[in-house]
């Protein structure tokens, strides 16, 4: 017993009489007894009902006391005094209310309610009192609590200049869209690449954002997309921009269409003089048109956000803009007189709060603080500079992330939703054009040129009406257009767009078919949008939502448009084609659409219109599933040579491996036993070289040298090469021929395409072609031949002769099966857990020694520990030969036979560790074990294996070295990472990867989207019969079942 | 895709075409990529049937039958039979099937057209003084066969 606690007994005892004692247990039971008699005196139901255990306790222990001690007499006067002390004690004890004994303790349980804590009335009357005080007492603390934590009531945070700051606060780290809170609440937000964007709707409309894309029209914010701008001499701008892209992979930054300024285009960027190697990603650029008599060019290029950081700093380096302007916060406010609003708009805030903003400000303190007026977004930091001029030449870079909002529209219908969203820019009245205006819109309308052009540009817009597919206008078309504020003329209720007949045949069929044909002429690609004064203009002056409210409500006729539109109200934007799928003979310009270009601030004027015209509206999710359809590489999933796609994969894997350890490890997919090496990245640089070593291998044996020189080579080795991704235009459509079976019908198009039938495949034209990209990756299209839906990092593996036989006999079969491999992995694990926990113990031991208390926390530490755990040195995996000496027959041109398969079953999982704590083996693994008991021995390989794994062996030796010197950390069900051979781990020779697959509800059968070695498909392909050429197996990481696919390179 | 799309019928090489074509003479047929439009696409009502090559047969065929029987409600006293290119001949073989499986209550009225298709032609090397791309058209026959019950009172 504590000092304190002996204190209050002694406290309490102080009146007791000398002659009656208490043994320390019987302290208690007088004290519950105590309690009875003092709860009688407020009410006698709640003593009895409550207490009774009390009772029967007391009367135990006094009933095993009292009869062996009982007094013989008793003195009266010591009785009494011991009783009145006795009972002092008590009221005392009953009086006094501590803050332990609960008001509701004192109710029978099927008695208490809810709600009486809340509300006294509820108790029963001799309980009020109490529970009143309580809750008073409550009461107050919480209200003390609450102001301490936080300021404001809910309706204070709430009003407008503190939700902003609020918001300001939020989105500090993660940049908002002006969107943002439309789709904050509709959408799942994620928070992505320095921006908070919406991934998936929270309603369920997978299958009707499909059909939106393909029948009606799909939109997206894509504003988080950065644009660089690049103004110089034409001249200079392309000898810069051509050291970054190549021709092999398509048409550059100087493709004519595009340099007029008519067409969009986009280009895989590289390093500087890297092609084909160090890949940055794909970016799409825009040049603005010719002015006349100026050589001076504008330059705008979109890309990803992961992809702006790498892009601008080798832009600077190509065009040698090393030099920082000021940052733009001193232009950024040449602000009209006559506007109500003077401060400029803070970045990222949604147009409507923008405005408030402004009014708060100018109100409070006229001096916003500068630090929220940054422009930009989060990749940078506030005080970066936007702008950098060059030394050298006359080139300028400007940084216009954010500057602008960009909306795509996806499907075929999206035009007929431009038309009748926005509207072209009426003239504004004479007497504005004589006066001096500070909105840029009657100044433009003074010279008569831009007056000319407009209606030009106007008329364009209209034929569009005339249209019935966004396919039928040439891929990348610009359109420049000035446009009313589209908030004018929102209908009333939600409805949805069609193309009007009536409206298509008062168009000109002349004019619509000039449109379809050769497309919008240069001069009407022009657009305000391009100069940066009008873009603040419009932006500074746009009329918030209030003030448009206010002159509705002024209408003399309710709901009637408003007339005139106020001067303020034109807007310059511009329409850029998005042309479909392009490559390949299915589905041509599927998912064709049109992206409309807005100055900043104006999102949401344009995006609940837009809405209103019966969108669907998706996120990033959906963005994925339409390049998807299209078979288009996805950035950054599908651009693992790409710095921004390395990154991507490592956060995938991250994502992957906890959605895993999430999971209990009883219920988590053994990968090791579906024989799935790498289920949550592709090791596409192994996988590059050991093809690359398998190619060499053949060769060898092909010219019947000597294989005896293996060693050597691998000792040796090759300068190790990166693997790049494919992107040159003409290799990749030999291929595509080649992938072909011969006697399709699309051979003979292609080849009537082509002009020429291409080179034959041969081993000839297979080795000079790897030659030349042997370290290089495909990108193909995989569709199921029957059953299957492909999953995220599927394998893509060939097929043996047998399969194609079965195939033969069944069209619709299902496909081979790969034999269940074995765990051997398991052991390990087992051992090294125990291992840990003896080493625990031991360790406790030792503390335990010192006297630390908490054991029972430790154990629970240990057991949730018990999932990942350190291998020790000695446990570490030797370099394993799993089969593949017998697995390697397959790389001769022949398919791999059969036999492996069947040996395999028996002695795939073979690892041997020749540690003290060496796994306890079954017999097969003896047979093999000699083979594989050094790591240094598997290299040179026995004679009857005349091919090991090319890469494992080389690999797997300076890994295991490298394995000893740190524990590595093991998973039950996940290889470690030195892996073994990827390409000849499973019963079928491994190709490639999935990475996009899903049923496709445009092909009707499951698709997939991936990457194979260039080197290992010419193998496979050379070894098939033509006629069953492009014949593939997928299987899904966790499965066993492989299921044949055709395979399409697009090109 | 229900649009009538011919898997190209005639392999239009741009050396054969080049030769008719008013504009492309200088064109060489290597450096050009010959990338097709689709169709232009019209508004469709409920009965008209596009036939394609891709879809099969049958398919087609029970897809006419069913709205000539109409479910329940009310099948179309007419549907129309597209065909395009190579498909013409599917289509007439959908309108026959459908008529002979009618025991002669069903009639056919045929009319022929031309349609307009529009090719792009990409250059292989666009950065080059000939890197315009070229747009052209060509035509193809395509037949509409209405399929109707004829009207009460004459029969």
């Amino acid at each position: 017993m504590s000092g304190a606690k002996s204190r209050m007994r002694n406290k309490n005892m102080r009146d007791q009489p000398s002659n009656v004692t208490y043994s320390s247990p019987g302290c208690r039971n007088g004290g519950d007894s105590g309690g009875r008699p003092g709860g009688s005196q407020h009410g006698k139901r709640h003593g009895l009902a409550n207490q009774g255990g009390g009772w029967v306790r007391g009367h135990h222990s006094g009933g095993s006391v009292y009869p062996q001690e009982l007094p013989k007499y008793i003195t009266s006067t010591y009785f009494a005094k011991a009783r009145a002390a006795e009972v002092k004690a008590m009221l005392k004890a009953v009086n006094k209310t501590t803050g332990s004994c609960h008001t509701f303790g004192a109710l029978p349980k099927h008695m208490r309610r809810r709600a009486m804590s809340h509300n006294t009335k509820r108790l029963p009357t001799r309980l009020r009192e109490g529970a009143q005080r309580m809750l008073d007492k409550s009461l107050l603390t919480a209200k003390k609590d609450k102001v301490e934590s936080k300021a404001k009531s809910r309706k204070a945070r709430r009003r407008h200049g503190n939700l902003l700051l609020e918001f300001n606060r939020r989105q500090r780290k993660n940049t908002w869209l002006e969107t943002h809170i439309w789709h904050a609440k509709r959408f799942h937000m994620v928070k992505k690449w320095g921006y908070c964007l919406g991934d998936r709707p929270t309603l369920k409309c997978y299958r009707a954002c499909y059909r939106a894309m393909s029948s009606h029209c799909l939109l997206q914010d894509l504003s988080y997309y950065c644009c660089v701008e690049l103004q110089g001499p034409e001249q200079q701008l392309l000898s810069a921009l051509s050291r970054l892209t190549s021709k092999d992979t398509g048409p550059t930054f100087a493709a004519v269409q595009c340099l007029s300024g008519r067409r969009q285009g986009s280009v895989v960027l590289y390093r500087a003089d890297q092609y084909p190697s160090q890949p940055l990603g794909p970016v799409l650029f825009l040049w603005r048109p010719r002015s006349e008599g100026s050589t001076h060019r504008q330059l705008w290029i979109w890309g990803h956000p992961t992809v702006k950081q790498d892009v601008l700093s080798e832009l600077q380096a190509v065009c040698q803009c090393t030099e920082a302007v000021a940052p733009p916060t001193v232009i950024a406010v040449p602000v009209p007189e006559p506007v109500p609003s003077p401060a400029a708009v803070p970045k990222g805030c949604a147009p409507k709060q923008a405005s408030g903003r402004k009014r708060k400000r100018s109100e409070q303190d006229s001096d916003a603080e500068p630090a929220k007026k940054i422009l930009g977004d989060g990749t940078r930091p506030p005080t970066c500079p936007v702008t950098w001029k060059s030394t050298s030449s006359e080139i300028v870079i400007n940084d216009l992330t954010m500057e602008m909002v960009r909306y795509r529209l996806i499907g075929p219908l999206s035009h007929t939703v431009l038309t009748e969203t926005l509207c072209p820019a009426t003239d504004c009245n004479e007497e504005a054009k004589k006066s001096q205006s500070c909105f840029w819109w009657p100044e433009h309308c003074k010279q008569e040129q831009n007056m000319a052009l407009h209606r030009e540009q106007s008329d364009l817009f209209e034929l569009l009406k005339g249209v019935f597919s966004s396919a039928e206008i040439p891929a990348g078309s610009v359109l420049g257009l000035t446009v009313d504020d589209p908030r004018i003329t929102l209908p009333r209720h939600r409805q949805h767009a069609q193309p009007d007949l009536q409206q298509a045949i008062g168009v000109d069929e002349e004019k619509r078919r000039a449109l379809t044909l050769q497309g919008v002429p240069e001069h009407c690609c022009q657009s305000g949008l391009w100069d940066r004064t009008v873009r603040d203009n419009v932006t500074d002056n746009k009329m918030s939502e209030k003030e448009l409210n206010q002159k509705r409500c002024e209408l003399l006729v309710p709901g009637s448009r408003l007339t005139p539109t106020p001067p303020q109200g034109r807007v310059p934007v511009l329409l850029v084609h998005q042309p479909g799928k392009q490559l390949g003979q299915e589905m041509s310009s599927w998912g064709a659409g049109w992206d409309l270009l807005l100055p900043k601030g104006w999102g949401m004027a344009f995006w609940v219109p837009l809405v209103y015209r019966g969108v669907r509206v998706a996120g990033l999710k959906m963005s994925l599933k339409h390049s998807q359809h299209k078979g288009a590489p996805h950035f950054p999933h599908d651009y693992p040579d790409c710095p921004a796609g390395a990154r991507f994969q490592d956060e995938q894997q991250a994502e992957l491996m906890n959605k895993f350890t999430r999971r209990p490890p009883a219920k988590r997919t053994n990968y090791v036993k579906h024989g799935c090496l790498a289920p949550f990245r592709c090791p596409w640089q192994q996988l590059v070289e050991e093809w690359v070593e398998i190619a060499k291998e053949t060769a060898e044996s092909c010219c019947g040298a000597q294989t005896g020189t293996e060693t050597g080579t691998e000792a040796g080795g090759v300068a190790p090469s990166r693997f790049s991704v494919l992107r040159s235009r003409k290799v990749m459509k030999q291929l595509s021929a080649w992938c072909k079976p011969t006697s399709s019908r699309g051979q003979r198009l292609q080849r009537g395409a082509q002009g020429q039938p291409p080179a034959p495949l041969t081993p000839a034209t297979a080795a000079s072609l790897r030659a030349a990209h042997g370290h290089s990756l495909v990108w193909a299209r995989f569709s199921l031949l029957a059953k299957g839906r492909p999953e995220l990092h599927a394998m893509v593996c060939v097929p043996t002769q047998e399969d194609l036989r079965l195939l033969k006999k069944d069209p619709r079969s299902a496909g081979p099966l790969e034999p269940r491999h074995k765990d051997h992995l398991r052991k390990r694990v087992k051992e090294a857990r125990k291992e840990e926990k003896k080493e625990k113990k031991k360790k406790k031991k030792e503390r335990e020694d010192n006297g630390a208390m908490d054991k029972t926390k430790k154990e629970e530490e240990e057991k949730e520990e018990e999932v990942v755990v350190a291998v020790t040195d000695d446990v570490a995996p030797k370099s394993d030969t799993p089969s593949d000496p017998t697995q390697m027959p397959g790389e001769q041109p022949g398919p791999v036979p059969a036999l492996p398969q069947n040996q395999e079953a028996g002695s795939t999982p073979i690892r041997t560790s020749d540690g003290d704590l060496s796994v306890t083996v079954a017999l097969p693994e003896r047979s093999t074990a000699p083979s594989g008991q050094e790591p240094s021995v598997s290299a040179p390989a026995p004679a009857p294996a005349p091919a090991p794994a090319p890469a494992s062996a080389p690999a797997s030796a300076s890994a295991s070295a490298m394995q000893e010197e740190k524990g590595e950390k093991l998973v039950l069900g996940l290889w470690p990472d030195p892996l073994p051979s990827v390409t000849s781990h499973c019963s079928r020779v491994t190709l490639g990867w999935v990475t996009q697959g899903d049923f496709s509800l445009a092909a009707g059968c499951g698709e997939a989207l991936g990457l194979v070695s260039l080197t290992g498909l010419l193998h496979a392909l050379l070894s098939q019969p033509p006629e069953h050429r492009g014949l593939l197996l997928l299987r899904n990481p966790s499965s066993l079942q492989y299921r044949f696919a055709k395979i399409t390179i697009e090109a | 895709m229900a649009e009538p799309r011919s898997p190209a019928p005639v392999p239009p090489n741009p050396a054969s075409l080049s030769s008719e074509g008013p504009m492309a003479v200088e064109m060489d047929p290597v450096e050009y990529t010959l990338r097709k439009r689709l169709p232009r696409k019209l508004p469709k009502r409920r009965n008209d049937v596009y036939v394609n090559m891709k879809t099969d047969f049958k398919a087609q065929l029970a897809r006419c039958q069913k709205l000539l029987d109409g479910g329940g409600a009310g099948g179309h006293r007419e549907i129309c039979i597209h065909g395009l290119g190579l498909a013409i001949n599917r289509a007439i073989n959908i309108a026959l099937q459908l008529q002979a499986s009618s025991q002669g209550a069903l009639q056919l009225a045929a009319n022929t057209s031309t349609v307009e298709l529009v090719d792009d032609l990409e250059p292989e090397d666009p950065d080059g003084e000939a890197g315009e791309p070229i747009t052209r058209t060509r035509n193809n026959s395509a037949i509409h066969i209405k399929v109707f019950y004829p009207a009460p009172q004459s029969s």
